[in-house]
């Protein structure tokens, strides 16, 4: 007989509605409440609740979500959807809230080596529109200079000026060149409302020997100077952070790349598993905020591992036992560009869709930073492999190798009202996939998905099965 | 100033210590909301959806910071079998409570989706939290045990078998946790966020004894379930409870709204421990002049800002049905105009 406790961790696989989580977490132990708690703070810590916690506190959506059911999907939805609290108790708790801007996924990596110190990226406050179903932020933006034709990161100037989704941070760094133009325009409004941006340029990676051929490569696809100056930039970092913490320890940053490391693995191999499993054993919205936690571990890094380590035991356990959360014959798909909307991987999955690769834009979020040489160059090496700043052929390649070889039946690529980087790329998207069926659905505002997207959705699944 | 956070923005940051923009601005506007829309009070208390929209209209209105769905406090006792009359201009009246027409064990615990006016609340909260729920909190007033306990009997029994027949006064307090509980189970799952009453167990009601032995054990019982989930509990006991200050921090809840008590006293003995919400005199509200309310809600906002962990300014009790509009906005305005935290 299974044991209550066994039960509520491993239930039969299942999504299920807010209601049911409710149902569910009566069920949880006080004890496991009390276990998990982020800044190792037992006070004001804890963060194993359920999704009606957030839906009653303004996140709208979760009501028409559907969630997976096990405890470590309790955990981490709990953990991610607690965020705003979390930066704020960490400015209460006399840590260094800091800001980083528009590189996805290195800068934190940095910041992380100084002790009580707290990265996040302010731009990820752009799912909160669609989790609260609002444009609250979004017009507020509007209000403040960013036209409604601009990307949905706007909202992040909002959440600058309200200061009721994080705390003013000690520092911003904002990384500008071969970033996210429109996300450029936002961060030198921030800079605008007060705010000194530490600004940093990221090189574009493209392939000039063709034409500079005293350039050296050395095997990188690049100009080897283009990582000379990411070094460059990054020292620039540390040295402020030097300057604000009074620590400077290299070795810190090595053990930062190993945690870094760490959770990149653990996430590269729940992919792994997910993608090859007979049936999908988690659902594309919980895979997603578990690939986007590469970013920064949700401002808690430490117990974030922990977290994905669950996620991972969950997502073995299940691919074992050939349980899932789909239909066996749910057609494979790939995801390029993230959906914005969370309630649109819901939507594909509901409608016999299976999200077996994904292209987030955050490339180098997910690859291992080498450890075995100068930290510096270490890093701007992983940078080097974003996705966001080379070629249109380059970040689709992996894609398109899935689709010659049948892993995948049609990509569905989510095209974002004023991003820069979507207006201008999805098309050409389109034209480097050309051997496998694609389906571009510009994201709407929030709760803006109508019944034709819908039914657009559901006619592309149809034609691909 | 210009107002830079919505309701639900400044809410959910004084539930986390932050010092919002401004303090919340919510006097207890529930069933006056009627006549904001000018329907019948009895189509407010028996139409979820009349309701949500008379308390959106009120909020368009006077501006203030929370939807407040809210009939009476009888709503789940009538739900378990007690009788009430249901006048056409006035709030439902207790006729026959369901213990005196049968025993304790015959009692069940109502289903919110068919049992007496819940589906009343239900239907208004799904309503408001539709329309405004990003940007307003959705409180959703629950009367407490005890209160629906006094609810499902005749009162002077009640408290007499406090005394002679003591299980049969737990019984009906079990039944009565477990039945709100259930409705609070439905509530949450449909947006509302449950803000307690126990006006029956205020003192100028009950000893402070009766409430140590009877009310409070299961105050902390509907607590604690809350509590599991994380919510900020708001607790609010009408009347007079200066005797029993010392004993509110132990209920648990997060929030305390005050009635008939010294503004400065309860910010003495509360104040390090819980959000104190409050207390502007409920009669006044009705019967002062605009000007006066204005400068009283200055001074008692201006106190009311000092407490340590957070304070909402409000009245002491809900706002009399037919208080005159300008007083309501007196109010506001007065509070919203000293009642900066941001520079």
């Amino acid at each position: 007989m299974i044991k209550p406790v066994e039960y509520i961790k491993n239930p039969p696989p299942a999504k299920i509605t807010l209601e049911s989580w409710t149902e569910q977490f009566e069920k949880v132990p006080d004890e496991e409440i009390k276990r998990y708690t982020y800044y190792h703070n037992n006070d004001w810590g804890r963060y194993l609740f359920p999704p009606v916690l957030f839906m009653v506190y303004g996140a709208r959506e979760l009501k028409r979500l559907k969630l997976d059911n096990s405890f470590a999907a309790l955990r981490m939805w709990g953990f991610v959807f607690n965020e705003t609290e979390r930066l704020f108790r960490a400015g209460q708790s006399d840590k260094k809230v800091i800001a980083t801007m528009g590189d996805l996924g290195i800068i934190p990596i940095i910041i992380q080596s100084f002790p009580n110190c707290v990265p996040f990226y302010p731009e990820c406050i752009w799912w909160t529109p669609f989790f609260r179903e609002s444009t609250e932020l979004l017009d507020f933006a509007t209000k403040l200079g960013i036209p409604e034709a601009a990307c949905f990161s706007r909202a992040c100037l909002s959440a600058f000026h309200k200061r009721a989704y994080f705390p003013r941070p000690e520092m911003v760094i904002a990384s500008t060149g071969a970033s996210c133009d429109d996300y450029s325009c936002i961060m030198q409004q921030v800079e605008d409302l007060g705010y000194e941006p530490l600004w940093i340029e990221i090189p574009l990676r493209r392939e000039l020997q063709k034409y500079l051929s005293a350039d050296k490569y050395e095997n990188a696809g690049y100009p080897v100077r283009f990582e000379d100056y990411l070094i460059s930039e990054y020292k620039t970092v540390w040295n402020k952070m030097t300057a604000l913490t009074g620590i400077n320890n290299l070795n810190r940053l090595k053990d930062s790349i190993i945690k870094a490391n760490r959770l990149r693995g653990l996430v590269e191999e729940i992919k792994n598993i997910a993608g090859q499993a007979e049936i999908q054993p988690l659902p594309a919205l919980e895979m997603m905020t578990i690939e986007f936690g590469n970013l920064y571990g949700y401002a808690d890094m430490d117990e974030w591992i922990s977290i994905v380590e669950m996620l991972l035991d969950l997502v073995r356990e299940r691919a074992a036992k050939k349980v899932g959360v789909l239909d066996r014959d749910a057609v494979p798909v790939a995801w390029v560009t993230p959906s914005a909307d969370p309630y649109l991987l819901n939507l594909v999955e509901n409608l016999g869709g299976r999200v077996v690769a994904t292209e987030y834009v955050i490339n180098q979020a997910l690859v291992p930073v080498e450890e075995n040489i100068d930290p510096f160059r270490a890093l701007a090496r992983a940078f080097m492999k974003s996705s966001l700043n080379g070629s249109t052929s380059e970040r689709v390649k992996r894609i398109a190798g899935m689709a010659g070889s049948g892993q995948i039946k049609g990509v569905i690529i989510t095209n974002m009202l004023g991003a820069s980087h979507c207006a201008m790329e999805t098309r050409l998207i389109e034209k480097e996939l050309q051997s496998v069926p694609v389906l571009v659905i510009d994201v709407p505002a929030p709760f803006g998905i109508t019944e034709q997207i819908r039914t657009r959705i559901e006619a592309f699944m149809e034609t691909i099965r | 100033m210009t107002e830079l956070l919505t309701p639900r923005e400044r809410f959910n940051l004084l539930v986390i210590d932050e010092k919002p923009d401004r303090c919340n601005v919510l006097p207890l506007i529930t069933s006056h909301s009627a006549t904001v829309t000018g329907i019948t009070m009895r189509e407010y208390y028996t139409d979820g959806v009349a309701l949500a929209r008379s308390q959106i209209a009120a909020i368009e209105e006077y501006g203030h910071d929370a939807i407040s769905i809210f009939t009476e406090v009888g709503i789940i006792a009538e739900a378990m079998g007690s009788e009430f009359e249901y006048p056409e201009d006035d709030l439902p009246i207790l006729k026959t409570p369901a213990l005196d027409r049968v025993e304790v064990d015959k009692l069940a615990v109502p289903d919110p989706a068919r049992d007496g006016r819940l589906r009343v609340y239900l239907d208004a909260i799904r309503y408001a939290y539709d329309a405004l729920a990003d940007r307003y909190p959705i409180f959703a007033y629950i009367p407490a045990p005890f209160t629906t306990a006094m609810m499902l009997s005749n009162p002077d029994r009640f408290l007499a078998d406090t005394i002679r027949n003591p299980d049969r006064v737990k019984s009906v307090m079990e039944i009565s946790l477990e039945a709100t509980i259930r409705f609070v189970r439905d509530i949450i799952n449909t947006g509302g966020l449950p803000l307690i009453v126990d006006p029956l167990a205020s003192s100028s009601v009950i000893s402070p004894r009766m409430f140590r032995g009877l009310a409070l054990p299961y105050e902390q019982a509907l607590i604690k379930y809350l509590h599991r989930f994380d919510f900020d509990v708001i607790l609010h006991i009408c009347g007079d409870t200066t005797p029993i200050l010392d004993l509110l921090p132990d209920t648990g809840a997060d929030l305390i709204s005050l009635d008939k008590v010294e503004l400065i006293n309860a910010m003495g003995k509360l104040s390090k421990k819980m959000r104190i919400i409050g207390n502007y005199d409920t009669s006044a509200i009705m019967t002062n002049k605009p000007d006066e309310i204005s400068h009283r809600v200055k001074e008692m906002v201006k106190l009311g800002m000092t407490t340590e962990k957070g304070y909402i300014a409000s009245t002491g009790c809900e706002v009399p049905i037919r208080t005159p509009r300008e007083n309501l906005k007196a109010f506001i305005g007065a509070a919203k105009e000293v009642g900066w935290y941001w520079e």
